[in-house]
């Protein structure tokens, strides 16, 4: 359960202070699957960061399933990144000089407690989830020697290793083709349904945004919601605040032609 | 745990970026090996010069005014002549272990022999003084004792001889001891009086400094073309002694004839001239001086086992109006230890301009892998992991610059040893190794050389720590 509530967001480049976010609201419940649509520069990549801990120099807060990561020390943030959340790139963002077999075993190197599994267990978990997204035979391959499609499929084999709750996707088709991007929003999909991963996923392409749940639009430094998304969203989820929450903002038409 | 996994980052980071360290750790292993050739060097010097040059465990005492007691007035003052009493009186000092009286001979000795060892014989005025056995326990080689043979108190009954066979290996036949001849007329050349009386008799037991064979060895030996002597072979080495002759010509009309043997050499032995028991001396310089000669020391040799003593000692002994004779180790020590400050600051400086270098190329790592920090961060590493990375990656570094300094200096050392011993001629004190390599060396010089590895990694290390990954990694 992601709960927003009059988020601010403002970057300052020298003496320009340029606000993004101009406090904004927003719910999303568990096992839900969203697309976050746009303009460019409005701030979609923004809202994710500050979603999944990146980024926590804003105003107002972020409450996930009720803890508010403004509040959260630098190091127990980092373990919610770390256990939680998946993050998912547009460029990708594998580290070159590690086997695909390390780099999706990368998140248990930083993993805090006791429940940070050993180099095997890893390893072999880092195997069974590269096998899940079908690149068995690219388990110990380098990441430069693979196509655009298996990176991303090594990224989100990287983003699954904790059993993250959620998953925060950011154009993540956004360097690939149709039918190849279509494959990993497949994935999304599976994903969302089959292991009940929240999903967020930032998009240019109607086609995606048409395939999930809810969308929520970002303009002029506010959240616009689609009536019918919504719509459907309280009907999986019977979750009355939202729906009433949302209800206000205007719909946008214009959606579809993004 | 999980240091040990960051630590495994660490290492590929390493791996990865191995040009750029290598680069980066060529100031810092110079300046290891600066630091530690010229420390090493320092204290193997020091060693030398205070080991066995001017050893600091013992100090020589001397009368205020010794020499100088040719004024027209003569005062008396109990404080030029270093008695029994004096002696006794030093040895209540706090501090002192024991105390040796040494005592010069007075009167004027010649040396004759030397055709077994350096192929011709060799007349020499003898300087000469006593110390007490006591002072060279256990310093000799076995076989050979420093002892007073002819001490009236407990020499053997004499046993009558013609011939140095008929005596024991050891002995020779000569004049029974203090035995006066008339001055030959000549007043040169030695000739040992045709005396029917002989009894068997023991030489009398020589030490010498180490001083003198390194000074023979190193520098007179090639003036005079003489073969280099090793100790072993000067021990056992015999000579002819005639008191109360000189070069000056005789200054006493009646003579000592005396033979003498190398025992063993010592750095309680006089500098330049021969030691002998102290009872000798005495005898000799009451037969040809006064009944109070018997207990005027020229010095006193006071023993400070703890080095820190020294000083008060030193105060003590100023106080009973006598003096410290100033051995020149002090100013040695003071000397290796300027020298040592001053190679260690030009290793600080090259250190110091290495760990600049260092930063700078830690900023462009920083820099370069900004993306690989970010990626790091998403899947959960904190800022403190990042700096730990970094400065790990520094920390090994520094230490892999600090072991390959101090091997450098190690080989520098060995090649400038191996360096002196066959092409450097002998002079006094050469030492086989001019360093030493105590363990705190090692330890010292690897965590200097980390610490400033560190140090330098430290504002790129914050800035990577501080570094916001969300812009990074939404870039395309
Ligand atoms: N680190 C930053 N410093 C200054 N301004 C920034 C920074 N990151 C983003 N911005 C600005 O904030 C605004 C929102 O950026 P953001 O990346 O969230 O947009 P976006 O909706 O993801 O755009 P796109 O669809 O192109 O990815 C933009 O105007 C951008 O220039
Ligand atoms: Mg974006």
């Amino acid at each position: 359960m992601i709960r927003v509530r009059g988020m601010r967001k403002s970057y300052r480049t020298g003496r320009v202070v340029n606000e993004v976010l101009h406090g904004v609201d927003l719910d999303i419940a568990d096992g839900d699957m969203v697309s976050i649509v746009g303009p460019s520069g409005s701030g979609k990549s923004t809202l994710l960061h500050a979603l999944g801990g990146l980024d926590r120099d804003y105003e107002g807060t972020i409450e996930v399933d009720g803890r508010d990561l403004h509040k959260l020390s630098d190091a127990d943030l980092s373990d919610y990144r770390n256990r939680h959340v998946g993050f998912i790139f547009q460029a990708f963002n594998l580290l070159e000089n590690m086997s695909c077999r390390d780099n999706v075993a990368l998140p248990a190197t930083f993993a805090r407690g006791q429940d940070a599994p050993a180099k095997d267990k890893a390893y072999a978990r880092a195997a069974e989830l590269l096998t899940r997204v079908g690149l068995q035979d690219k388990i110990l391959a380098s990441p430069n020697t693979l196509s655009g499609g298996q990176k991303q499929r090594v990224a989100i084999a990287r983003a699954l290793f904790s059993r993250p709750k959620m998953m925060l996707c950011d154009e993540p088709t956004g360097n690939l083709d149709t039918k190849t991007g279509a494959a990993v929003v497949d994935l999304f999909r599976q994903l969302n349904a089959e292991d009940g991963i929240t999903i967020l996923i930032v998009t240019h392409d109607p086609r995606i945004s048409a395939l999930t749940h809810r969308t929520v639009r970002v303009e002029d430094g506010q959240l616009h919601e689609n009536g019918e998304t919504a719509a459907l969203t309280k009907g999986d989820d019977a979750d009355e605040d939202d729906a009433a929450e949302e209800a206000d903002d205007d719909d946008d038409a214009q959606e579809a032609s993004e | 745990m999980r240091s040990a996994r960051l630590l495994a980052i660490v290492g590929r980071n390493l791996k990865r970026s191995r040009t750029h360290f290598l680069l980066a750790s060529i100031g810092i292993i110079v300046g290891i090996a600066t630091f530690f050739f010229f420390l090493s060097l320092g204290l193997g010097v020091r060693n030398v010069v205070l080991g066995k040059i001017f050893p600091l465990d013992k100090l020589e005492v001397i009368p205020k005014s010794l020499d100088v007691a040719l004024g027209p007035v003569m005062l008396p003052t109990g404080s030029d002549i270093i008695d029994d009493a004096m002696v006794a009186k030093i040895k209540e000092i706090p501090g002192v272990e024991t105390v040796y009286p040494k005592m010069k001979l007075t009167v004027p000795a010649v040396a004759t022999g030397g055709k077994s060892l350096m192929g011709a014989d060799i007349r020499a005025e003898l300087p000469a003084d006593g110390i007490d056995p006591d002072l060279v326990v256990g310093e000799l080689k076995p076989g050979f004792e420093f002892k007073d043979w002819d001490d009236p108190a407990n020499a053997a009954t004499p046993v009558a001889c013609q011939k140095d066979k008929e005596c024991a290996d050891d002995m020779y036949c000569g004049p029974p001891p203090m035995t006066r001849e008339a001055a030959d007329d000549d007043g040169k050349g030695t000739k040992l009086p045709k005396n029917e009386e002989k009894v068997c008799r023991h030489y009398i037991p020589i030490l010498v400094s180490n001083h003198i064979l390194e000074l023979y060895n190193g520098t007179l030996r090639r003036a005079h073309n003489f073969p280099k002597l090793n100790p072993d072979s000067v021990l056992g080495f015999k000579f002819d002694v005639e008191i109360g002759d000189s070069f000056m010509g005789g200054t006493k009309d009646e003579r000592i004839f005396e033979r003498a043997m190398m025992v063993g050499f010592s750095d309680k032995a006089i500098a330049l001239g021969v030691t002998m028991p102290i009872g000798y001396t005495r005898r000799l310089n009451v037969a040809f001086g006064a009944e109070d000669d018997a207990q005027r020391y020229h010095s006193v040799i006071v023993k400070v086992p703890i080095k820190d003593d020294v000083a008060r000692v030193a105060h003590g002994v100023e106080q009973l109006d006598l003096l410290v004779e100033d051995s020149g180790a002090e100013q040695a020590a003071l000397l290796i230890a300027v020298f040592m400050m001053v190679f260690g600051a030009v290793s600080a400086v090259i250190v110091g301009i290495a760990a600049v270098n260092i930063m700078h190329v830690f900023f462009m790592l920083v820099y370069e892998r900004q993306r690989d920090i970010g990626i790091m961060r998403a899947v959960g590493a904190s800022r403190g992991d990042i700096g730990k990375i970094i400065l790990g990656e520094a920390a090994a570094l520094g230490l892999l610059a600090g072991i390959a300094g101090v091997g450098l200096a190690l080989a520098a050392g060995s090649g400038f040893d191996s360096i002196s011993a066959n092409y450097v001629p002998d002079f006094p004190y050469k030492p086989t190794t001019y360093f030493e390599y105590p363990w705190w060396l090692f330890a010292s010089a690897l965590a200097y050389s980390v610490g400033f590895c560190v140090l330098g990694a430290f504002l790129p290390a914050r800035r990577a720590a501080r570094m916001e990954p969300a812009r990074v990694l939404s870039g395309q």
